[in-house]
């Protein structure tokens, strides 16, 4: 199978692979973009509990929690077009990369959407209590109080989000696009070095995992300065009914999975 | 092109006798993924020398990098290094004997078992030290200790996250159509294509991979009552 190993290879693939990365990042910073608007969106009936929408929110969250991204790539590039077309939108011209953008972005959309809904609901309601109490308007204790708050617990969360995101991207080439992953199975199978490929592949996910976690890792730290550091008092075995934030930022559930309706 | 309703049935009827090579692959990769995962959160909780970095180096690889490399990785690298192994023990073993499952299994079980590895992990910090300590005063030995007091209770704590992995395992399953293993995703693109009825195939798979999660959720929520039950407060 391939040519014999050659590590001077995975050298010369680095900068093939890496002129690929752009669409790569592309797709990810697409898809948060729309993944935060569909999250907001579908956190909202759950936090203010409207009737009708809130069903439609857990339903939408638990499908796309519940079901791979890979069937969901494949369901909306070949059934959007279907259903659009019922009400007389021509996608057929649209590009792959649409789609792609899409399903991530809607993908994405539902962990946000939970991630949201945890973060908001994980700030103590007498902080709000306190804000008008204070003479705050609504408006000024959500952005002065609650969001600073919620925005510390959501950025460990959110930045499990990224890195899956960034490594589900790897799926788009099944429908053909051309990113990193697409771009590494073309070189090897040119150059006949698929290893060789692949570990040039792996390494540069590696780095930019990397860099996106000690960037929101700095982010975090940034948002919790108020924050006292965690007291010994955790290594608690019991589990904790009512707890500090860190422990709400761990029943989140950050990792893909997690259906419940 | 109309949305054939009836072919969605259709579908899933066919997807169902795939649903069995998907559940093997989750189960072999999510068991021998808890293996791997407990020997290295063992390790690296004790910071063993050497091993413990090893271990880290390895949770760190393979949660940076996207599964299917993993899976690629192993599909193209395993045949060379088995093979070379062999020719140089002149073992009459050939990597063509090795069916295309098990390159998925092996691959699986090395990504689930650092996600395993970290939630293990967690689940072990949460357990108080005075347990240990407490079963060192009575005398047990570490094996001892472990294996009845602190594993139970860092198991019981970290059961949610166990069940999410084996939900994503099961999800990641799907990339083993890359291999030619027919699971339920590939099974989907083979009726699909033979019927040119993509939409309707794979919301039929869809809807089997949201049942089998839903079903997972539900076995996890009763296996956590019933293990949690030593832990519960209130006087009753």
């Amino acid at each position: 199978m391939g040519a014999p190993f050659d590590f001077s290879f995975v050298f010369s693939f680095f900068p093939k692979l890496a002129s690929t990365l752009g669409i790569t990042l592309l797709i990810v910073a697409g898809s948060l973009v729309v993944g935060m608007i569909v999250g907001f969106l579908i956190a909202l009936p759950r936090l203010y509990r409207i009737p009708a929408l809130r069903t439609f929110s857990q339903v939408y969250v638990s499908f796309f929690r519940g079901t791979p991204i890979l069937i969901q790539l494949f369901l909306f590039y070949y059934g959007l077009p279907e259903i659009l077309k019922l009400i007389g939108i021509d996608m057929s011209k649209a590009p792959v990369l649409v789609f792609v953008i899409l399903t991530y972005g809607l993908h994405t959309g539902a962990f946000m959407s939970e991630m949201i809904r945890a973060s908001v609901m994980a700030v103590d309601r007498g902080q709000l209590e306190a804000a008008y109490a204070v003479g705050m308007t609504g408006r000024q204790a959500f952005t002065r109080i609650v969001l600073p708050q919620a925005l510390a617990i959501a950025v460990p969360v959110f930045s499990n989000l990224v890195i899956a995101l960034l490594k589900d991207t790897s799926l788009a080439f099944t429908l053909g696009v051309m990113e990193m992953t697409g771009k590494a199975q073309t070189l090897g199978s040119v150059t006949q070095h698929f290893i060789e490929s692949y570990i040039a592949l792996a390494l540069i996910y590696l780095v930019v995992s990397f860099t996106l976690e000690k960037v929101l890792k700095a982010a975090e730290v940034r948002l919790l300065r108020h924050e006292l550091p965690d007291t010994p008092a955790r290594t608690g075995f019991r589990i904790q009914k009512k707890g500090s934030y860190r422990r709400v930022v761990a029943g989140i559930g950050t990792e893909k999975g997690g259906a419940e309706l | 092109m109309k949305i054939d309703v009836t072919f969605i049935w259709t579908a899933f009827v066919h997807l169902l006798s795939a649903i069995p090579t998907t559940l093997l692959i989750t189960a072999v990769s999510v068991t021998a993924g808890f293996i791997i995962g407990l020997i290295g959160a063992v390790v690296r909780i004790y910071k063993v020398p050497v091993l413990s970095q090893i271990a880290t180096a390895y949770v760190t690889f393979i949660r940076g990098t996207p599964m299917l490399t993993h899976l690629l990785l192993i599909y193209f690298g395993l045949p060379v290094i088995v093979d070379a192994v062999s020719a140089a023990l002149g073992l009459g073993f050939k990597s063509s004997s090795i069916p295309m499952i098990g390159f998925a299994f092996i691959s699986f079980s090395i990504t689930a078992g650092a996600y395993m590895s970290e939630v293990i992990r967690s689940g072990l910090l949460a357990v108080n030290r005075g347990q240990l300590e407490a079963a060192y005063s009575i005398g047990m030995t570490t094996p001892q200790a472990l294996r009845r007091i602190v594993l139970p209770q860092a198991l019981a704590v970290s059961l949610p996250n166990l069940s999410n992995s084996v939900i994503g395992m099961l999800h990641g399953s799907t990339l083993a159509f890359t291999v030619s293993v027919v699971d339920i995703n590939a099974k989907a693109q083979i009726v699909a294509s033979t019927n040119w009825k993509f939409f309707e195939a794979y919301l039929a798979a869809a809807a089997i991979f949201w049942g089998l999660t839903l079903l997972i959720e539900r076995l996890t929520a009763l296996l956590e009552k019933r293990i949690n039950l030593y832990n519960r407060g209130g006087v009753a």
